[in-house]
């Protein structure tokens, strides 16, 4: 169903939303740095940048979490757990790379054999409203990895903005939920007709030639390979691309305690921290940065592909854009390619 | 020109094998970037670049190639870092080549990027000019207002004791003498400024970038690491995010260079170089020392004099 | 309650002269304040700037540190690094936003039990004056 919400109803819109339920937006922390954020305004909401630096699975898989508290009484301890949601969430202005990723991570935290009940209950809460790519970047290369700047896939409703209005598409049956939201409007067939516009255009802005196809079979070839030698030398080994990736999901649990009354919190994690993979004897399996680039990059293009039948990437380019030292996805996915060659 | 010079210098010294890999820059997948390069034959000397988006301090490699040869190409800043590794006794197995060139200060493509309206699609320079080219828009701006804040007061570009030095001294003035800034802050209070702190750390996500990018983190554990003591929790609260940074900062008493990476390198914008600019100035002030410039004086916190002030003990 | 705070005071104290100026202080049966908690270190050259970090995180309202006075050092010349620490740390908390007089340092020989006493009367009046610490505290089990 198809259905159209002027800009100037945009405010009353999410403020009506924000008093049923918890909203959460991109917000700007600073000129040119948004996170998605839970709003008590709409005012707060800032659409500046294409995407916020950190990805909307933050929503669902918070940088740091308390899993459960706890406090000693006497002989016995009283132990809280934290995973129930109490509100309703609806999560405005998401794009499809990002919801896209949640999908990727659907599968590892709500596979057959494992439920994460801290994500899944948030899972349960939410409702998103995805927003198109009108203007996708130049390091956009979501229609490489599958998806697309006008992708509907995983949002409840799907925005596309016209500039006067936007289009309110509702997809799912939490959409349908929607239908009868006294903001919306019915679209006109002009209104539909320029939104098919606009997508045609801006699906074409992405970069759909990475060569990604067979990248898993390479991999499989180069384990031992001494391209791995060279292509992790600038790598700092700061973790940022793991950190704004929307599909990265490790994580470490720490217990922070004072004197019987503490807290069990879940931070993520990166795979490219030399103490990720170090043992409790001291060995490492990754001793160097060539494991561990080694090791991202089969992750995402080969052992995740293995697991659940999907790259672990979604072309959202945060890695390219925020690398200190500009080491680039798409320059590294065609020397694997050609590597395999020789 | 620079670029043409270091290029026929790295093919030299890879030749006649002084070295056995060059650290330096090349061009970028971006605009407004450059990217390290390591080069070991005369043949990839050609990839080597020189311009105003060469911000990385390259001295952060030594530390990985340590057991090779290396031919590093510094700014004023690198320069000053080497020295302050060499002190630490970091090259005790292979002394470090320092291709020096004068710095002509390096642009801020933050700046730059939040001068326009739209994506930048490409950006050169053109003498005193950056030309910024997007879809639909061209622009010329004026270099020196887009220079990153710990360029504008450098009073070093010129790299100390480099074996090599490429292009001609520039003269060692600051564009700015104190930023409006930093005279701002020191009018605060000390509540305000603790605000400000409290402010910038609230974005910190904990990446290390930070650290990775400078070239004075080399502990093989971090005090982040430290699980016995644990010092802090490696959580998002907002007291271990200050902690995290208040030692981070502090750990570079005598040892900072000023480059600025740090900051460079922060996916959220966090102002850091504030922080040791005034640690800096506090060396410099109580015990005469900054770093880099004498390579036989001792980092100041590993030493004394008898006479050093203590008007604030009771 | 703020009526009935008082605040909670670190002293780190070096155990030749200022760790025995304080027992000197007690056996001579001088009074000061009891808001201090004391713990003996080999040297003033010993403290790290993390165990001052670390007191003002975990919500200790105040820090002294004392040692021996310059030229007197059991070590020779631990006083005289652990000065330079102490004042390029004390610059930066200042600086920082830490208010000031939260850390403080000064020099207590084995004989200067009166001085010691003195020294915490006033770190301890002083940091009465700021209040309990608000800034830079964790408030532990707070959640993330």
């Amino acid at each position: 169903m198809k259905l159209k919400l002027d800009k100037n109803e945009l405010k009353p819109f999410l403020q009506s939303l924000i008093e049923d339920y918890d909203v959460y937006a991109p917000v700007e922390l600073k000129e040119g740095v948004s996170i998605y954020k839970k709003i008590d305004q709409p005012e707060e909401i800032n659409l500046n940048l294409l995407n916020p630096q950190k990805p909307v699975k933050e929503v669902f898989f918070p940088q740091s979490e308390v899993m459960l508290r706890y406090e000693r009484a006497g002989k016995r301890s009283q132990v809280a757990l934290m995973e129930e949601v109490v509100r309703e969430r609806v999560i405005f202005g998401a794009r499809p790379c990002d919801i896209q990723a949640i999908s990727v991570i659907d599968e590892v935290f709500l596979g057959k054999d494992y439920t994460d009940v801290y994500f899944l209950h948030k899972r349960k809460a939410s409702t998103i409203i995805g927003i198109a790519c009108n203007h996708p970047l130049s390091t956009c290369f979501c229609s490489s990895t599958g998806g697309d700047p006008f992708s509907r896939k995983g949002s409840d409703l799907f925005f596309i903005d016209l500039g006067e209005a936007y289009i309110a598409e509702l997809l799912t049956e939490k959409g349908m939920a929607f239908r009868e939201n006294r903001f919306f409007k019915e679209a006109s067939s002009e209104d539909l007709t320029l939104a098919q516009q606009i997508e045609e255009k801006a699906s074409k802005k992405t970069d759909a030639s990475l060569p990604i196809d067979g990248i898993e079979k390479r991999l499989d070839q180069m384990m031992e390979s001494p391209f791995w030698d060279r292509i992790h030398e600038k790598c700092i080994g700061c973790g940022i691309c793991t950190l704004l990736c929307p599909t990265c999901h490790c994580f470490d649990i720490m217990d922070e305690d004072l004197a019987g009354k503490g807290q069990r919190v879940r931070n993520w994690d990166s795979c490219l921290s030399t103490l990720y993979s170090q043992e409790t004897s001291g060995h490492n399996p990754r001793p160097t940065g060539r494991e561990r680039t080694r090791q991202r990059l089969m992750h995402k293009f080969n052992y995740f592909l293995k697991n659940f039948g999907r790259i672990a990437c979604v072309g959202c380019g945060r890695c390219i854009l925020y690398c200190p030292v500009n080491f680039d996805i798409r320059q590294v996915i065609k020397e694997i390619q050609k590597a395999g060659d020789s | 020109m620079i670029q043409q010079k270091i290029r026929e210098k790295a093919k030299e010294l890879l030749s006649k094998k002084e070295v056995d890999l060059i650290i330096g820059f090349g061009e970028g997948t971006l605009p407004l970037r450059a990217t390290p390069i390591f080069i070991r034959t005369p043949e990839e000397a050609d990839r080597l670049i020189w311009n105003s988006f060469c911000e990385s301090n390259l001295a952060i490699y030594l530390h990985k190639f340590s057991q090779f040869k290396v031919g590093l190409i510094v700014k004023g800043c690198d320069a000053r870092s080497v020295i302050a590794l060499s002190l630490e006794k970091r090259f005790r197995t292979n002394p470090v080549f320092r291709i020096g060139v004068p710095c002509q200060r390096m642009v801020d493509r933050r700046k730059v990027k939040k001068a326009v309206r739209g994506e930048i699609l490409e950006a050169y320079e053109e003498g005193d000019q950056i030309i910024v080219k997007g879809d639909g828009f061209q622009i010329s701006l004026n270099r020196d207002d887009f220079l990153y804040h710990s360029c504008q007061v450098c009073t070093h570009r010129n790299p100390t004791h480099a074996d090599l030095l490429v292009g001609d001294p520039f003269e060692e003035s600051p564009l700015l003498e104190i930023p409006p800034e930093v005279r701002e802050f020191e009018e605060m209070s000390s509540e305000e400024r603790w605000r400000f702190f409290e402010k910038e750390t609230s974005r910190c996500i904990r990446c290390y970038a930070c650290r990775e990018a400078c070239p004075m983190c080399y502990c093989r554990e971090c005090f982040v690491d430290s699980s016995r003591p644990k010092w802090l929790e490696k959580s998002l609260s907002p007291s271990d995010l200050q902690f995290y940074h208040i030692v981070r900062a502090y750990h570079q008493t005598g040892r900072c260079s000023g480059c600025g990476a740090c900051e460079r390198a922060c996916p959220m914008e966090i102002r850091l170089t504030y922080l040791t600019r005034k640690l800096n100035q506090d060396v410099k002030e109580l015990f005469g020392f900054e770093t880099g410039i004498d390579p036989d004086a001792p980092p100041p916190l590993s030493t004394y004099e008898t006479e050093d002030r203590q008007e604030f003990i009771k | 309650m703020e009526a009935h705070w008082e605040p909670k005071i670190l002293a780190f104290l070096c155990n030749w002269c200022s760790y025995a100026g304080a027992d000197l202080a007690g056996t001579s049966r001088i009074q000061y304040p009891p808001n201090i908690r004391v713990i003996r270190v080999p040297c003033s050259g010993r403290i790290n700037p993390l165990f001052i970090l670390k007191a003002l995180q975990s919500g200790i309202d105040g820090v002294l540190v004392s040692g021996c006075h310059p030229g007197d050092c059991h070590y020779l010349s631990g006083n005289y690094i652990g000065r330079r620490k102490s004042a390029t740390l004390k610059r930066f908390l200042e600086f920082l936003g830490i208010e000031e007089g939260r850390v403080q340092f000064s020099w207590v020989s084995a004989a200067e039990g009166g001085k010691f006493s003195q020294v915490v009367q006033e770190v301890t009046e002083d940091i009465k004056r700021l209040g309990p610490i608000k800034r830079f505290v964790k408030n532990r089990v707070q959640g993330v």
